[in-house]
């Protein structure tokens, strides 16, 4: 049975019935149904990111102790977890899986290279060419940036793929509209540094669109990684504000 | 246009067969109205800790009960009293700008007599002197003076402002315009 007839197959079988997943939610718009349910998950990614401008913006105003940033981490966490159990979705629909890590890898690759190509072209054209690879970065000497940067690369597009991407296709279908989004959350999520925003736009939109072909979340932490360390050894820690973001940007 | 889609395209380099599955566990009706409440749920939470947050920073960052007065400001001298009435023997720090511009800091520690006697505060040592640079004549000025509260977070201090500024001018010689006839005429003497 191919892709197609699974899902008009789906299609029939939810008629009437609110809609939960990307994949069902063409087949719903095709159908004209389920209006309810993308309002659900235009607010679920609403919801979201709104708590992370709350985390960057209110609570490191408000408090200079971080141990508060956990109250909307962990908000922003249990509602994704409530959301998947509800939705049905599994992890590895999620991209917590293997079998597809080639695929996605290449995907990834060419991109890569022609970002980092183009970071270093800018490095060396806008700020003289000080590359430090990343040596300078707080964390270096305490793990390895490979460490930490994996971790939160896998962090981050947990959030942005797994939940904020999946809801935008249930939104918007899967394609250029949904790209565009989930990558404007991520920058808007990163203002007001400019460079990051910038760079987050346009990684952005290379994640979601490979995710919405070959959803697989190790391959894109690695990306995510590779392009931090990229970024930050190509561009001056003074230009990108040492990846300040939110209220610490002026900080 | 390329197709973003795993589900559709048929790509022979494309995801397994699971991944074509369109359809995942659609959740009921009532399975989204349980999503909806949660997700009210944590909007108000998140409303309810950072109106928490808000208040607990109004809190530990502001002093309510700074009290005291910029009596003289003129292109010599500011001087006042200020009391803190939540530690009323407790020294006040006090800093001066003029104009906007950081002009000095100080302890309002001077003897005010005054304020004690009024019951302002437990002695009569709560006042300020701070005397002014040269300030370029012609000009009006706006004296502000602060008191500095330390919070509970060593990191944060706030200054707060517990008087209405005082504005004096000078004139082209340099004498305080708004200042009494009699001083004027004293500095007039010099």
């Amino acid at each position: 049975m191919s892709g197609t007839e699974l899902m008009d197959d789906a299609a029939t079988r939810q008629e009437g019935a609110l809609v939960a997943s990307p994949e069902a939610s063409d087949a719903a718009t095709r159908e004209g149904v389920a209006p309810g349910s993308r309002a659900l998950a235009a607010w679920e990614i609403a919801s979201v990111a709104s708590s992370v401008v709350v985390a960057e913006w209110g609570v490191l105003a408000l408090s200079s102790q971080k141990i508060m940033l956990a109250v909307p981490i962990a908000c922003v966490f249990a509602l994704m977890f409530y959301s998947h159990l509800l939705r049905g979705e599994t992890p590895r629909e999620l991209g917590w899986r293997v079998d597809n890590f080639i695929h996605a890898s290449r995907l990834l690759l060419v991109p890569m290279i022609t970002g980092a190509l183009l970071l270093g072209l800018v490095g060396w054209l806008w700020f003289g060419g000080s590359f430090s690879f990343g040596k300078r970065r707080a964390g270096w000497e305490v793990l390895g940036f490979p460490v930490w940067g994996l971790a939160w690369g896998l962090l981050q597009q947990y959030v942005l793929q797994a939940f904020i991407n999946r809801r935008a296709q249930l939104v918007l279908g899967k394609g250029v509209k949904s790209i565009v989004l989930v990558a404007a959350v991520f920058a808007l999520l990163h203002l007001p540094n400019p460079w990051l925003t910038g760079a987050t736009f346009l990684g952005g939109l290379l994640w979601a669109a490979v995710y919405q072909r070959a959803p697989n979340l190790y391959a894109l932490a690695l990306s995510h990684s590779f392009m931090t360390w990229a970024l930050i050894s190509t561009l001056p820690a003074d230009a990108l504000h040492s990846l300040r973001v939110g209220y610490k940007f002026f900080g | 246009m390329r197709d973003y889609s795993p589900f559709t395209t048929g790509d022979s380099r494309s995801t397994s067969a699971d991944d074509s599955r369109p359809v995942h566990g659609s959740p009921t009706p009532a399975r989204l109205s349980r999503l909806s409440h949660a997700l009210i749920a944590k909007s108000l939470a998140e409303a309810l800790f950072i109106v928490a947050l808000a208040v607990y920073f109004s809190y530990t960052n502001f002093n309510r009960y700074f009290r005291g007065s910029v009596d003289t400001a003129d292109g010599r001298v500011v001087t006042g009293w200020v009391v803190n009435e939540a530690s009323p023997g407790e020294r006040v720090e006090v800093h001066l700008y003029v104009n906007g511009h950081f002009v000095n800091r100080g302890v309002a520690d001077a003897p005010r007599p005054d304020v004690f006697e009024a019951g302002r505060s437990l002695d009569a040592y709560h006042g300020f002197v701070f005397n002014l640079p040269p300030l370029p004549p012609g000009g009006t000025y706006e004296a502000r003076v602060y008191a500095m509260h330390a919070t509970s977070d060593p990191g944060r201090r706030t200054l707060q402002e517990f008087s209405e500024a005082k504005q004096f001018s000078l004139t082209a010689d340099g004498v305080n315009s708004s200042a009494p006839e009699a001083w004027r005429e004293s500095e007039g003497r010099r």
